[in-house]
C-alpha cells in the first residue's frame, strides 16, 4: 500500500464514510473516550502549555539544523557498527531493503507498526521478491489478514471494524474457531505471532525518534511487539521519515513523554526502547546486523516553505480525535494513508495537490487540530495556505467559485455596491421566501437549503433600522 | 464610553434584531454608539476559501471605515477574530500592517467588550426558561473568549442553564464549507441538533450569526420546538 | 567494526539546499532552550512520597507491587514467582541477586522443589532464548525506576538478555528503592551522562510499565499480546 488508498473520488469516499454506521460510532467513541484521557493526562502536568512551547522549539531547532543533526546521526550509528542508507525515493529505499534481504537470503519478515513503510509500499515490494512479511501490532495484523485492508488510525490502525468483522476474518483466513471476545482473538493473533518471531530472519521497524548524539533510536508500543521484532531476527532494518529525530537523549524523554500523553492518555506506555547500533559482541538477543533507512520521498520539498512546521509533526494523532470532521467521515475518506487535520496537510504535500485537493477544504477551520497540537503545528492554518495555494498558484479553484469570489471582492470592499446589493436582496430572494424562511434556495444556496433552512433577508436590514432611529422614528 | 459597532454582513441583512438588541443592550449599560455607514463584509468568507487578494480590498476598507474608532465591538467572535487576523495578512506591508494591528487592539467581541472593558457581569436582564449554550470554535479558538458569555448568561435572572454535551465540537458551519462540502456538514449540524435536545433547552443560545443561522436552519427543518437566540437577545430580555 | 553510510552527501546538499543555505560545517550548539517543563515535575517530593506516586500508578497499570527489605527478598520473590503459578524460571545473570541473597533460593530451594530455573548464559546462545520462550517466568533487576509512570529500565548487556522480560508468562522486576527517580527526564540524564564520559550506552534499553497490553479491537483492553500476561514490582526498601 502507497500512501493514496483507494481509486473512488473524494465524495464517493466521504459518502461510504458517512454510511458506516459502524465505523463512525467507533471513530466518535474513540475520540470521546481518548480525548477525555488526553486532556486528563495533559491538564494534570499543570503546565501543558509550557511542554508544548518546549515540544515545538526542539522540533523546530532540530528542523532548521536537519542536516547536521542527519550527519551526526549517521556517524554515531556507523560508530557503533551499524549501516546506514540515505533513500531519496520510495524505489530507492526499497532497492536497498531488498538488497539486504536478499543478501542474508531472507524468506521472512517481521514488522511492527510503521507508517514510513506503509508510505513506501515496501510489504509489497518485498512481497514481489517472495518473502513473507509479517505485521506484529495486532491493529495492523488483523488489516493484513483482511487481504490488507487500509489503516484508518495513525495509532489505532483498525478501529473502523469490529470485533465480529475480526472474529470473521480470523475464521476465514487462519481457521480461528472461537468467540468476538478481543481478549481470545488477541491470545489467537499472540500464538501464531509468536512462532512468526522465532523464526523470521529479518526485523523491520519504523523509528518513533532518533537521538542524534548517540546514534540510537527509540521504540514506542503498548504490545511490546516492536521488543521481539528487535531482538530475536538476526537482522533489523529501521526505517524512518527524515524529520524524526531529537539532538540528545534530554529530548528524546520530552518528545516520548508528549507523544504518548497526546496518542493514548498514557504517561509512558508499556514499551519505550530504545536501541543503539546492532548487539554488543557477545549479546545473545539483539540482531547481528542493523541497518537504517532514512526516508525523503518528498518532505526535503516542504522544507523552507511555508508548510516547514508540518514535519514537526510526532504523529500522536491527537488531530484525529479531536477532528469533527473525521469524527463523522473517518480515515479512509481522505484517501491517504495519513488522514485527519495532519493528513489534510501533509497528503497534498507529499502526494501532489491533483490527488488531494479536495482535503484542504475538507475543514472548518475550526482549529480543534491546532488546539491539541502537542508540538504546535498550525494546523488550521496550513490548511488555509492550502486554499490560497490551490487558488492562487496552482489554479485549481472551479470557474464559477473564481467568478463569485471575484465579485464578493468587487461588492464587499466597495460601500455603495454593498449597500446595493443587500437592498435589493430581501426582493431577490422574494420568490424562494415564505414564513420569513428560505427552503428552496436558487444557485449556490441549494446545498444550503437541502439541509436547511435559510433566513429571509431582514425586511428591515440593520442600517436602515440605526439610520431612521438616529432621526428619532424608530427609538425604543 | 464610545463604542463603533462593527454590525457584520449577516446581522445587518439576515438577523437586523441582533443588531437593535445589541445597540440597545450596550446603550444601557452607558455606551455611545457609532454605526459608520461605510463598513462592508469583513472578508471572511473569500479569505476563508483561498482568495486572499481578492478579500484584501474589503480589509482595507473596513481598517478605514475603523481607523478613528475608540473601541470597535461586534457581535459576532468570528468577525471580530476576522479583525484581529488583518495583521496577519498584512503581514511586512509598511502601511497596513501598523494600521491592522491598531485595529485588532481595539476591537473586541460583544460580551468579552462587556466583561472584560466595561466590567460589568450582570446586566440586569431576565429571562424565564431553560437554555443551553453553543460555544463558537472561532471565538473560543481563535479570539480566545471562554469564560465572558458563561458569566454574562450565569446572571440572567430565570434562566435555567444546561451545558451542552460535546460543545467543543464544531456545529458544522464552517463558512463555505457548509455548501462545498454540504455531506460532511449535515452530519455535523445533525450531531450538534442532537445534543441540543438531550438538554431539552427551550433556547439555544450563542454569539455568532453564523452558527446560529446553520444550526437554528437545520432545528427549523427538522420542526424540533427549540427557539435560537444570540446571546444580545438574551441580555436585552428584560 | 564500523558500519557504512550511503548516498549521504547528496541527501543533505539537497536538504540545506531546500532550507537556503549551504551545508553546515560546524557543530551545531544545542541551544539554551526557554522551556523545561519536565523538571519540575515531581522534583519537591520526598523519597517516600515518590514510592507512593509509583505504586499509585501500578494499579492504573495492572501491575502488583510487593514492598519488603533484603532481609525478606528471597520469602518475597518465592512468593511472587508461586502466585505466578511456579517455574519454569529465567533470570539474568548478575552478581546482585547473590549479593541480594538470592542464590540459595536459585540454585538450591527451587530445583530442590523440582521448579525448573535458568540463568542466562551468553556462552549457551539460543539456547537462553529457548528456555526463555517456555518459562513462566522472567526475572530482572531495575537500574532506574521512574515513579511517575511506573517505569522500570533496564540496560542490556551479554548477561542481561532482552527477552527475558518479554517471552515468559510473567514478569518480576526487582526494583531497590535507591532507584526511584521522580520520572524520565531524570533517566535519559544518565544515558546521557555516560555518552558525555566516553562511554557507550547500552545497545538495549528499556522502558517497561507493566505487563504488555493492547486496545486494537473496539479500544477494549487486553492484557498479554506479545509479552507477558502480568507484571510484579518487588520493591525492596533498604537497597
Amino acid at each position: 500500500m502507497a500512501m493514496k488508498i483507494g481509486n473512488e473520488n473524494f465524495s464517493d469516499r466521504v459518502g461510504k464514510g458517512i454510511n458506516n454506521s459502524f465505523m463512525r460510532g467507533a471513530v466518535s467513541g474513540a475520540q470521546d473516550s481518548i480525548g477525555a484521557r488526553r486532556l486528563n493526562a495533559v491538564e494534570e502536568l499543570g503546565n501543558w502549555e509550557e511542554w508544548r512551547s518546549h515540544g515545538e522549539e526542539i522540533r523546530q531547532h532540530v528542523l532548521e539544523n536537519l542536516d547536521y543533526y542527519l550527519e551526526q546521526l549517521s556517524d554515531n550509528i556507523a560508530k557503533r557498527g551499524g549501516h546506514v542508507f540515505f533513500a531519496a525515493t520510495p524505489e530507492e529505499a526499497n532497492d536497498y531493503i531488498r538488497g539486504v534481504i536478499k543478501k542474508k537470503d531472507a524468506k521472512k519478515v517481521v514488522k511492527s507498526k510503521s507508517m514510513v513503510t506503509e508510505e513506501i509500499n515496501l510489504n509489497a515490494s518485498l512481497e514481489e521478491i517472495g518473502c513473507e512479511v509479517i505485521e506484529t501490532d495486532l491493529g495492523e495484523y488483523i488489516l493484513q489478514v483482511d487481504d490488507h485492508d487500509p489503516p484508518s488510525h495513525l495509532v489505532a490502525p483498525a478501529l473502523h471494524k469490529n470485533r465480529e468483522q475480526v472474529r470473521e476474518v480470523f475464521t476465514e483466513k487462519l481457521g480461528y474457531k472461537k468467540s468476538s471476545d478481543p481478549t481470545e482473538l488477541a491470545q489467537h493473533a499472540r500464538e501464531m505471532l509468536r512462532q512468526d518471531y522465532l523464526t523470521a530472519d529479518v526485523g523491520i521497524t519504523g523509528c518513533n525518534f532518533a537521538v542524534a548524539e548517540t546514534g540510537s533510536f527509540a521504540l514506542v508500543t503498548n504490545e511490546g511487539n516492536a521488543d521481539l521484532v528487535t531482538s530475536l531476527p538476526q537482522t533489523q532494518i529501521t526505517v524512518m521519515g527524515m524529520e524524526r529525530l531529537v539532538p540528545t537523549f534530554e529530548e528524546l524523554e520530552v518528545l516520548v513523554s508528549m507523544l504518548t500523553r497526546s496518542a493514548v492518555g498514557q504517561k509512558l506506555p508499556s514499551y519505550v526502547t530504545v536501541l543503539t547500533g546492532p548487539r554488543e559482541e557477545l549479546d545473545v538477543d539483539g540482531p547481528e546486523e542493523f541497518h537504517l533507512v532514512v526516508i525523503d520521498n518528498g518532505r526535503s520539498r516542504i522544507l523552507g516553505t511555508e508548510f516547514q512546521s508540518v514535519l514537526q509533526c510526532i504523529r500522536c494523532a491527537a488531530c484525529l480525535n479531536a477532528c469533527p470532521v473525521y469524527r463523522h467521515v473517518g480515515g479512509h475518506s481522505y484517501g491517504s494513508i495519513y488522514s485527519g487535520p495532519i493528513g489534510a496537510v501533509l497528503s497534498p504535500l507529499l502526494g501532489g495537490y491533483d490527488e488531494y485537493k479536495e482535503l484542504p477544504y475538507a475543514s472548518t477551520l475550526c482549529g480543534a487540530c491546532s488546539e491539541v497540537c502537542p508540538v504546535k503545528i498550525p494546523l488550521h492554518d496550513l490548511l488555509h495556505k492550502h486554499r490560497q495555494v490551490i487558488v492562487e498558484k496552482e489554479g485549481k479553484a472551479p470557474v464559477s467559485e473564481k467568478l463569485l469570489m471575484k465579485a464578493f471582492g468587487l461588492g464587499a470592499a466597495s460601500p455603495k455596491l454593498y449597500k446595493w446589493g443587500s437592498k435589493l436582496a430581501p426582493s431577490a430572494m422574494n420568490p424562494f421566501t415564505s414564513d420569513d424562511k428560505i427552503s428552496k434556495g436558487p444557485g449556490p444556496l441549494k446545498a444550503w437549503t437541502d439541509i436547511r433552512d435559510f433566513p429571509a433577508p431582514s425586511k428591515e436590514r440593520f442600517r436602515d433600522w440605526y439610520k431612521n432611529r438616529d432621526k428619532g422614528g424608530n427609538q425604543s | 464610553m464610545k463604542v463603533t459597532l462593527f454590525a457584520t454582513c449577516l446581522v445587518d441583512m439576515f438577523q437586523s434584531d441582533v443588531g437593535k438588541a445589541t445597540v440597545e443592550v450596550l446603550e444601557r449599560l452607558g455606551c455611545e454608539i457609532d454605526f459608520p455607514e461605510s463598513q462592508v463584509c469583513c472578508g471572511q468568507p473569500a479569505y476563508n476559501s483561498g482568495y486572499v487578494k481578492e478579500s484584501k480590498e474589503a480589509m482595507k476598507k473596513m481598517i478605514d471605515t475603523f481607523a478613528d474608532a475608540e473601541y470597535v465591538v461586534s457581535p459576532s467572535g468570528s468577525c471580530a477574530y476576522m479583525f484581529h487576523e488583518y495583521q496577519h495578512v498584512f503581514k511586512g506591508d509598511p502601511i497596513w500592517e501598523p494600521k491592522a494591528r491598531k485595529l485588532a487592539e481595539k476591537t473586541y467581541e460583544l460580551t468579552q467588550f462587556i466583561v472584560d472593558v466595561l466590567k460589568i457581569e450582570d446586566v440586569g436582564a431576565r429571562l424565564e426558561g431553560k437554555a443551553t449554550y453553543h460555544t463558537s470554535c472561532h471565538m473560543t479558538r481563535l479570539l480566545g473568549v471562554q469564560k465572558a458569555p458563561m458569566i454574562l448568561l450565569n446572571h440572567v435572572k430565570g434562566l435555567d442553564f444546561t451545558e451542552l454535551p460535546g460543545k467543543e465540537q464544531c456545529c458544522g458551519f464552517g463558512g463555505t464549507f457548509s455548501v462545498k462540502m454540504a455531506q460532511i456538514s449535515e452530519q455535523m449540524v445533525d450531531e450538534k441538533v442532537q445534543h441540543v435536545e438531550e438538554t431539552e433547552a427551550q433556547y439555544l443560545i450563542g454569539a455568532d450569526a453564523g452558527c446560529l443561522m446553520n444550526i437554528g436552519g437545520r432545528i427549523n427543518r427538522q420542526g424540533k420546538p427549540i427557539k435560537v437566540m444570540h446571546i444580545a437577545e438574551i441580555l436585552n430580555s428584560r | 567494526m564500523t558500519g557504512t553510510i550511503k548516498n549521504r552527501d547528496a541527501f543533505l546538499n539537497n536538504i540545506a539546499q531546500n532550507l537556503g543555505r549551504n551545508r553546515l560545517s560546524d557543530p551545531v550548539k544545542r541551544p539554551q532552550w526557554k522551556f523545561n517543563p519536565q523538571a519540575k515535575v515531581l522534583s519537591e517530593a520526598t523519597e517516600d512520597e515518590l514510592v507512593e506516586v509509583l505504586k499509585a500508578h501500578c494499579e492504573k497499570i495492572n501491575t502488583t507491587v510487593v514492598t519488603t527489605t533484603k532481609a525478606g527478598l528471597t520469602v518475597a520473590l518465592n512468593e511472587a514467582v508461586t502466585n505466578y503459578g511456579g517455574g519454569p524460571v529465567v533470570t539474568w545473570k548478575d552478581e546482585r541477586f547473590s549479593k541480594w541473597g538470592l542464590t540459595d533460593l536459585f540454585k538450591n530451594e527451587w530445583p530442590n522443589q523440582g521448579l525448573d530455573y535458568h540463568e542466562w548464559d551468553h556462552s549457551a546462545g539460543d539456547k537462553n532464548i529457548q528456555f526463555a520462550e517456555q518459562a513462566n517466568v522472567g526475572i530482572t533487576i531495575s537500574e532506574y525506576t521512574l515513579a511517575e509512570s511506573a517505569t522500570v529500565v533496564l540496560l542490556s548487556n551479554k548477561d542481561r538478555g532482552r527477552t527475558v522480560s518479554f517471552l515468559p508468562k510473567t514478569y518480576i522486576a526487582l526494583v531497590p528503592k535507591s532507584s526511584i527517580v521522580p520520572r524520565m527526564t531524570q533517566a535519559a540524564q544518565k544515558m546521557r551522562e555516560l555518552h558525555l564520559d566516553g562511554k557507550n550506552v547500552p545497545a538495549c534499553i528499556n522502558f517497561i510499565s507493566g505487563p504488555s497490553n493492547s486496545a486494537d479491537i473496539e479500544l477494549q483492553l487486553v492484557v498479554g499480546v506479545h509479552g507477558p500476561f502480568k507484571a510484579t514490582y518487588i520493591i525492596i526498601e533498604d537497597l
